[in-house]
C-alpha cells in the first residue's frame, strides 16, 4: 500500500516539475479512492508535498482527508488549519486546471464543519476560496452557497454580506467548467467523476440562503429579490428549495408590499406545484388583505404548528407587526388629526400609549410623518416634508443615477457579447432565412430555440 | 470622523472572532458595544445569538450589554437609559459613553420632530434624566404650566445646510452628457 502512495507522490512531483498540470489534473481523480483508503498515512504524504509547487497533489490529498473524515476522525483544528494554509499558499494557476475538484473540496469542507458545529471557523477560508477562484467580482461560484450556509449556521453575516450585495453577471458551474476544460483539451472525454447535477442545487441554495440572510438583517426588499430569483428559475419540476423559498417569498412580500409581489408570468412551476403545497401561507395572505390585526393574530395562532415546522415563526411575527404599521399608514391617508385612543381602536392596538409607541417608532424610521400632541392626546398627520431641494436628497438622487448608468453600461456590454456570439448569429440568421424561404409562415413554430 | 471612530477596532475584532475557536468575553463585549454605538442592531442581535451559553450566564457585563441591546431593539428608551447606568469596565467605558451621548441626542432630536408637546414627567421617564439635566439639554424649548404639570414644547431643529461640492457638480455634468447622447 505504501508503495502506491509513493507512486502518487512521485507522479505529482515529476509531472508538476515538468509543468504538465493539465495531464496531472486528468490523472489525479483516479487516485482519489487510493488516498481515501490510506487515510492513516495522508499526513506523511502531505509532508512530502509543497502547497505552492504541488497545489494539485495537495488538493487531492485534502479531498481524501475530508472524504475519510467519517472513519478517520481527524483533529478538527488540524483540518481547519490545513485548509487555511492551503487557501493562503496554493497556486491559483494550477487550481484553474482542477476547478471542479476545488469546488468539491469546499463543499465537503462545509459539510464537515456544519457537522462538527464549527461553522464560524470556515467563513474566512471559504471567502478566501471564492476570491481565489472567481474570474471577476460579479461571478457566482458554487462556493457562494457554502459560504452562505456557514454564515447562517454561525450567525455571523458580516463577511458574506458584501458578496451578496454584488449583483451577479456570470455563473461558474461545474457543467460549464467541464465544458471549458474539454474545449481546451480538444477531446471529448466524458468526465465521469464529476456530477453536474448539483449546479442547480447550489444556484438555488445561494439565492435561498441569501434571501434568508437579508431577512435576518431586515433588508426585506433585497430579500424579496433573492427569493424571487429562486422561485422564478426556469424549471420543469419543483425543487424543495424553491418551495421553501416560495413560502418565505409570500411572507416577505406581505412585509414589503402588503400583498403578493409581482411574479413573472413564465414561472409555471409556481401555479402548478407550489401553490397547492403552500396553501396555509396563501390563507395568511388572504387574511392580511382584510387588514384586520385580530383576524391575522388568530390565523397565525391557528397555523402556528405549520410555521414552527417551517421555521417561519419569527417571520410570521414580523408580518403581524407590519400589519399594524400598514394600518396606521392607511389612517394618515384619511385623517388630518386623530386622537391617540382612536388610533388604538382603529388599528386594534390595546391602548393609546401603545399606539403612541408605534407612531413614535414609525416617525423615527421615516415611515410616516406626524407629530404627537400630548396636551390634548392628538396626532397630527403631515405630508412628506421632503421638498427635494437639499444637498442630501441631491446626493441620494446622484447615487441612484450612478447605479442606473452602471446598469446601462453592463446591459450594453452583455448585449454586445450575445450579438458577437457565433451561435447566436447563426441561429438569428438561420431563422431569418427560414422566414424568407418559407412559403407557409403558419408552420413556423414560433419558438426560435427549436 | 465621528462615524469611523470605531471602524478600525471593529474590523480587528471581527477578524479575531473568525480566527479563534472560543473568543473571550472581552472581545464580545467590545463588539456588542460598538455594534450598538453604530446602530447595527441586526448585527448585535446575531452576536448575542452566537455567544455561548456559558459566557452569557457567567459574564454580568455582557448580560448588561444585552439588556441595552434589547431595549434598543424594541425602542424602549427609558429602559435603555436605566440600564446604561452601570459600572462599565475600562475597555468598554469610552464606547458606552459615546453611545449614551449619541442616543440622548437622537432621542431629543426625535422628540423635537415627533412631538408638538410632551409632558415633563414623560420626558423625564424616557430620558431618565434629572429635571435640571433636562433643562440644560433642552435649550430653546418652551416649558409651560398645564394644570398641575409642566409641559414642554420642543423647538424644531433647522437642518444644517451643506454646500454642494465640485464633485457633485461633476457627476451632474456626467449625467447630463449621458442624457444628451
Amino acid at each position: 500500500m505504501g508503495s502506491a502512495l509513493e507512486n502518487y507522490v512521485n507522479q505529482v512531483r515529476t509531472v508538476s516539475a515538468a509543468g504538465n498540470y493539465r495531464e496531472l489534473a486528468d490523472e489525479l481523480p483516479e487516485s482519489l479512492s487510493l488516498l481515501v483508503r490510506n487515510w492513516s498515512i495522508l499526513d506523511n504524504v502531505l509532508e512530502t508535498l509543497d502547497m505552492q509547487q504541488h497545489t494539485l497533489g495537495v488538493l487531492y490529498v485534502l479531498l481524501g482527508k475530508l472524504h475519510s473524515a467519517g472513519t478517520a476522525n481527524p483533529d478538527s483544528t488540524q483540518i481547519i488549519q490545513l485548509m487555511r494554509d492551503f487557501m493562503q499558499r496554493c497556486n491559483v494557476d494550477q487550481l484553474r486546471f482542477a476547478v471542479c475538484p476545488f469546488y468539491e473540496l469546499c463543499h465537503v469542507f462545509t459539510d464537515y464543519l456544519v457537522q462538527k458545529n464549527l461553522s464560524i471557523l470556515g467563513i474566512k477560508v471559504l471567502s478566501r476560496a471564492i476570491d481565489l477562484i472567481r474570474h471577476m467580482d460579479t461571478q457566482l461560484t458554487p462556493i457562494h452557497a457554502d459560504l452562505c450556509q456557514l454564515s447562517l449556521k454561525a450567525k455571523n453575516l458580516n463577511v458574506v454580506l458584501p458578496y451578496l450585495d454584488t449583483d451577479i453577471t456570470d455563473i461558474s458551474t461545474v457543467a460549464a467548467e467541464c465544458k471549458n476544460q474539454q474545449q481546451q483539451q480538444q477531446q471529448q472525454q466524458p468526465q465521469h467523476t464529476l456530477d453536474a447535477n448539483n449546479d442547480a442545487k447550489y444556484f438555488l441554495l445561494y439565492y435561498y440562503y441569501g434571501g434568508m440572510i437579508y431577512t435576518a438583517v431586515k433588508n426585506y426588499e433585497r430579500a424579496l429579490y433573492f427569493f424571487e430569483v429562486c422561485i422564478t428559475t426556469p424549471a420543469m419540476a419543483m425543487s424543495h428549495i424553491m418551495l421553501e423559498a416560495y413560502k418565505k417569498f409570500l411572507m416577505v412580500s406581505l412585509i414589503v408590499e402588503g400583498k403578493i409581489a409581482y411574479i413573472p408570468k413564465n414561472a409555471q412551476v409556481i401555479g402548478r406545484f407550489m401553490k397547492p403545497l403552500a396553501n396555509h401561507y396563501h390563507d395568511l395572505v388572504n387574511v392580511y388583505g382584510n387588514a384586520s390585526s385580530e383576524e391575522l393574530r388568530i390565523i397565525i395562532l391557528k397555523y402556528s404548528e405549520v410555521f414552527t415546522r417551517d421555521n417561519n415563526v419569527g417571520l410570521a411575527k414580523q408580518v403581524a407587526t407590519s400589519l399594524y404599521k400598514r394600518n396606521i399608514q392607511r389612517l394618515t391617508k384619511t385623517f388630518l388629526t386623530l386622537s391617540l385612543s382612536d388610533v388604538a381602536s382603529r388599528v386594534q392596538l390595546p391602548s393609546a400609549s401603545e399606539a403612541e409607541r408605534y407612531i413614535l417608532n414609525m416617525i423615527k424610521s421615516g415611515e410616516i410623518f406626524a407629530s404627537i400632541n400630548q396636551k390634548d392626546g392628538m396626532v397630527l398627520f403631515k405630508d412628506d416634508p421632503e421638498q427635494y431641494n437639499l444637498p442630501d436628497m441631491f446626493l441620494n438622487v446622484q447615487t441612484n443615477i450612478t447605479q442606473v448608468l452602471d446598469l446601462v453600461k453592463q446591459i450594453n456590454k452583455m448585449e454586445e457579447e450575445i450579438i458577437l456570439n457565433p451561435l447566436y448569429v447563426k441561429k438569428a440568421l438561420g431563422s431569418q432565412d427560414e422566414d424568407l424561404t418559407s412559403q407557409h409562415p403558419k408552420t413556423y413554430s414560433g419558438d426560435p430555440t427549436d | 470622523m465621528q462615524q469611523d471612530k470605531y471602524s478600525e477596532l471593529l474590523n480587528k475584532l471581527e477578524n479575531d472572532e473568525l480566527e479563534n475557536i472560543s473568543p473571550g468575553a472581552e472581545l464580545y463585549q467590545q463588539l456588542m458595544a460598538i455594534y450598538l454605538y453604530q446602530n447595527k442592531l441586526a448585527s448585535a442581535k446575531l452576536l448575542w445569538m452566537r455567544i455561548s451559553n456559558n459566557l452569557k450566564e457567567n459574564n454580568k457585563e455582557l448580560a448588561q450589554l444585552n439588556l441595552l441591546n434589547l431595549a434598543l431593539q424594541h425602542n424602549k428608551y427609558s429602559e435603555f437609559f436605566k440600564y446604561i447606568k452601570y459600572e462599565w469596565s475600562e475597555s468598554n467605558k469610552l464606547i458606552i459613553d459615546d453611545l449614551l451621548f449619541k442616543q440622548r441626542e437622537e432621542l431629543l432630536n426625535l422628540t423635537s420632530s415627533a412631538y408638538v408637546s410632551i409632558y415633563e414627567h414623560n420626558l423625564l421617564q424616557m430620558t431618565q434624566m434629572t429635571p435640571d439635566e433636562l433643562k440644560s439639554a433642552c435649550l430653546g424649548w418652551t416649558r409651560e404650566q398645564d394644570g398641575e404639570e409642566h409641559i414642554w414644547q420642543p423647538k424644531i431643529k433647522e437642518p444644517t445646510p451643506s454646500i454642494a461640492s465640485d464633485d457633485q457638480l461633476l457627476k451632474l455634468t456626467e449625467f447630463v452628457s449621458f442624457l444628451e447622447n
